[in-house]
């Protein structure tokens, strides 16, 4: 099938402001978004810029806006986006470094901001390995470990768009994925933390952030939990 | 990009669902009762400060193009109404209702319990409009 592609483009030392570059080409329905941008660079412009890694939808590090909304370019096919024209674009909401390239380093200050790693200062269990938790207990996050810090969610997220020092959907499922392990013992630090102006309560519940995350985690359902943990003071 | 633009290229071309459009429709619903609220409190004022003002006031908000824009007011109050409860409660009583599928659902229901209680005080409202600004229906 013929497909029309418009490109976002900017270079930050030619051009003065971005613009958008079309190519044409044949490409089979069932093929990737990232296979086609592959093609692209291959066969038509080798200065194209943007991120990919494993390709396989678990690095995360090709999010981009496709026909206006969020998609990790690896796993969406052609043929789901029922268009032969296609619109690609740059997340929004972080620089652009260039063409599909965001700086992505204010995500990754947000999700440090939330102290996204174990907090257990208790000693270790009398064997010295791992500290154990019933199914059940492990069940209670399994949905926020799923997360691959694509920051689909946060960059499609209207109160990221607005103010980004919002601490965004991604780093609020990172602190609930903690906040509700039952090893876990900074709980009470991580809701402080989100508790704050730029925390949880600036999420309008605008939905997109669930839309398009490629994971399918239910991210407003844990910022809503997040929400009512720092109202009722109890982790249920 | 300045904030501003990325918000507003973010509300006109971001091709959201439900949730997107119904964020969207709050919001403008909420300014549309902001601002008659604001454009309320000063028409009052106008009661103690200048009583003269306040009766031109009145027979502004009876001209026709105050009629209709009446009509989009009760529509926003309704909206954002409703649309206020639905998210009030599944955010603080059932955050395990913010799935996909309920999500587009509820919006939707939302849309259409808004329009429910709109459609009637449109018509008791068009229905006045029509007799007193074009003196229909004996008026």
């Amino acid at each position: 099938m013929h497909y029309k592609l418009k490109i976002f483009r900017f270079h930050p030392e030619q051009d003065a402001r971005p613009h958008y570059q079309h190519f044409e080409l044949d490409a089979d329905p069932t093929e990737r978004v990232l296979d086609v941008l592959e093609q692209i660079r291959g066969e038509q412009d080798g200065t194209l810029a943007f991120r990919r890694s494993c390709a396989h939808g678990v690095c995360g590090s090709d999010a981009m806006r496709i026909n206006g909304r969020n998609y990790l370019a690896c796993k969406v096919l052609l043929r789901d986006l029922n268009a032969a024209e296609i619109t690609i674009e740059p997340i929004l909401g972080l620089r652009v470094v260039k063409d599909l390239i965001v700086d992505m380093e204010p995500f990754f200050d947000h999700y440090k901001s939330v102290l996204p790693y174990l907090i257990n200062d208790d000693p270790l269990p009398a064997d010295g390995r791992e500290r154990l938790q019933s199914p059940e207990d492990r069940e209670r996050f399994d949905d926020t470990t799923k997360c691959i810090l694509c920051a689909a969610c946060t960059t499609s997220c209207p109160s990221f768009w607005a103010n980004g020092e919002y601490v965004g959907p991604a780093a609020i499922v990172n602190a609930h994925r903690f906040i509700y392990d039952s090893r876990d013992q900074g709980a009470e630090k991580r809701l402080e933390i989100l508790n704050e102006q730029m925390g949880v309560w600036r999420c309008r519940t605008a939905f997109n952030c669930t839309e398009a995350c490629p994971r399918e985690i239910k991210i407003t359902q844990a910022i809503a939990e997040v929400k009512r943990a720092i109202h009722t003071g109890k982790l249920e | 990009m300045s904030a501003l633009k990325t918000t507003l290229t973010g509300y006109a071309g971001y091709r959201g669902r439900e949730g997107h459009w119904s964020f969207l429709l709050h919001r403008i619903t909420g300014l549309g009762t902001g601002l008659f609220l604001t454009i309320h409190i000063l028409d009052i004022a106008f009661v103690y400060l200048a009583p003269n003002l306040f009766m031109d006031a009145i027979k502004l908000y009876q001209s026709t193009l105050f009629g209709i824009g009446e009509i989009g007011l009760v529509f926003c109050v309704f909206f954002h109404g409703v649309n206020g409860l639905r998210i009030a409660y599944i955010d603080m009583f059932k955050p395990a209702a913010w799935t996909i599928t309920k999500q587009r659902n509820w919006t939707r229901t939302t849309l259409i319990i808004a329009l429910i209680l709109w459609l009637p005080a449109t018509f008791v409202m068009v229905r006045n409009l029509l007799i007193h600004n074009f003196g229909l229906f004996g008026g």
